[in-house]
């Protein structure tokens, strides 16, 4: 049976494990605590918290190749689960062609919402290298941005598609 | 907060341990309502058990007469699936309109429907496309029209463990016309959403069906004007069905919109559908 049961230990915690940024995982959680809380906790401060609602994206990381908003998803759905943070894309030092598409596009402002921005277009790009600009509008439709105004983001990824299939 | 989780794969183990759990229990299918209710504090049930995972709610498949879909499907794959583009394809085209793709992500039909609002994208679909609901509780089904259990924003006629299993749509090719107004283009909670289901013979509509969101207490069906327009030529009787609709409905004023524009919108809306016949 492959039935698995989360029980709380002792003290009032569960055990979860999962895979964050390639990197296999072994946690205790809270049952109120969001993917948000327990990447952020785990010092991944790369994800954002903007709403806490669902409503802006900024929190938006990858979960088993979706696009999936953290601040949303109750940590302990994640387990057995492989999770990717903006962490997992680059560095500085070595950034992912995505990173430098939205430099390159000047589609990055005060910056608050880009990891959210990136991670969404990384789960459309890993589906559909040569988006049109309808799909890359489908894609980021999620993702608020108060800074640039929409359209460097559509360039960026254009750019980024174009980096990535060299 | 939930004190455990149990999560499920097959229908037979939930219903095998289901009882003996504590009576503060609850299902938890993609949680874009029910963690938004925990973290406001509206939640205080015990036990979450986790129902995304059990293969039978998560399948889409057909039937001489029928297709199923079940209640654990996500809302992204509504949009791509080949049997409900084919004879379920208001439910594709809500999708367009449906939050962001990370919630489609995350979003069950399921959790869609048991949320029972009144501007669920999901509910307007189905009722459009006169689907059902098929109910197990504790391995016994029952299967009922799908507006016939709604009573209104979080109040659906279910009794205490009963599942939603998934949605019955009948196959018949009927075309489908989904429209939205919000806040924001293509995202966000209606102001008032349409939803039409039929078929053209002769330049004739046949066997139209129209659902309304954000106009009552949940979704409606608009039957009078789907009986007017049984048998007309769609332009013809765009006047005369735009005039009748507004009769039909009764909206509020909200934060969201006032009764005024959603009457405005919905014949708008129904005068766009017919155009584009
Ligand atoms: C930012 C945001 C935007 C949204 N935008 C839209 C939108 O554009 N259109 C729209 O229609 N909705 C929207 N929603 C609402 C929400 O996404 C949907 O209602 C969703 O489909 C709920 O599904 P879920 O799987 O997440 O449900 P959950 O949160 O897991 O469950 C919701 C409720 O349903 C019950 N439940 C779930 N599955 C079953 C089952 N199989 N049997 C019995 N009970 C069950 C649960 O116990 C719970 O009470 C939005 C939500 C958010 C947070
Ligand atoms: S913080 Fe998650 S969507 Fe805004
Ligand atoms: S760059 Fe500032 S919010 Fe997007």
């Amino acid at each position: 049976m492959k039935k698995k049961e989360l029980s709380l230990d002792k003290d009032g915690k569960f055990d979860i494990s999962f895979v964050l940024n390639a990197k296999e995982l072994k946690v205790k959680i809270s049952g109120d605590e969001t993917l948000l809380e327990l990447i952020r906790r785990l010092g991944y401060k790369g994800t954002k918290k903007g709403c806490d609602t669902g409503d802006c994206g900024s929190c938006t990381v990858i979960v088993n190749k979706k696009a999936t908003l953290s601040c949303i998803i109750p940590a302990f759905l994640v387990d057995g689960c492989e999770v990717t943070t903006i962490e997992g894309i680059g560095s500085i030092s070595n950034p992912h062609p995505i990173q430098e598409a939205f430099v390159e596009a000047g589609a990055v402002q005060c910056g608050y919402c880009v990891p959210g921005m990136i991670m969404s277009t990384k789960a459309l790009l890993d589906e559909n290298g040569s988006p049109s600009d309808e799909e890359i509008k489908h894609a980021l439709d999620g993702n608020l941005c108060r800074c640039t105004g929409y359209v460097k983001q559509i360039e960026a990824v254009n750019i980024a598609s174009k980096k990535i299939k060299k | 907060m939930p004190e455990y989780i149990e999560k499920y794969y097959t229908l037979k183990d939930l219903w095998k341990s289901v009882k003996k759990l504590p009576s503060d229990r609850k299902y938890l299918a993609g949680g874009t309502d029910l963690v938004i209710s925990l973290s406001c504090g509206n939640d205080k049930s015990s036990v979450w058990l986790d129902i995304s995972d059990i293969d039978r709610l998560k399948e889409i498949k057909e039937d001489g007469k029928n297709i199923f879909i079940g209640a654990a499907v996500k809302i992204s794959e509504l949009e791509s699936n080949p049997l409900i583009k084919k004879w379920a394809s208001a439910l594709s085209e809500c999708v367009k309109y449906y939050a962001s793709p990370s919630i489609r992500n995350t979003a069950t039909l399921g959790g869609n429907y048991a949320n029972a609002s009144p501007c669920a994208d999901g509910v307007l679909a189905l009722a459009a496309l006169r689907a059902k609901v098929m109910l197990n509780l504790y391995d016994k089904r029952r299967v009922v029209d799908i507006l016939s259990i709604v009573k209104g924003p979080k109040k659906i006629d279910l009794k205490k463990d009963e599942l939603i299993e998934g949605f019955i749509v009948s196959k018949e090719e009927r075309k489908s016309i989904f429209m939205k107004m919000m806040h924001r283009k293509r995202f966000g909670i209606a102001k008032a959403g349409l939803c039409m289901c039929y078929k053209l013979e002769k330049g004739k509509l046949r066997d139209v069906s129209i659902s309304l969101s954000s106009v009552a207490p949940s979704v409606v069906r608009a039957k009078k004007t789907e009986e007017y327009l049984e048998g007309k030529n769609p332009s013809k009787a765009q006047t005369k069905a735009c005039q009748l609709i507004r009769e039909e409905i009764s909206p509020l004023t909200d934060i969201r919109s006032t009764s005024d524009y959603r009457m405005r919108i919905v014949s708008v809306f129904l005068s766009r559908a017919l155009c584009s016949i």
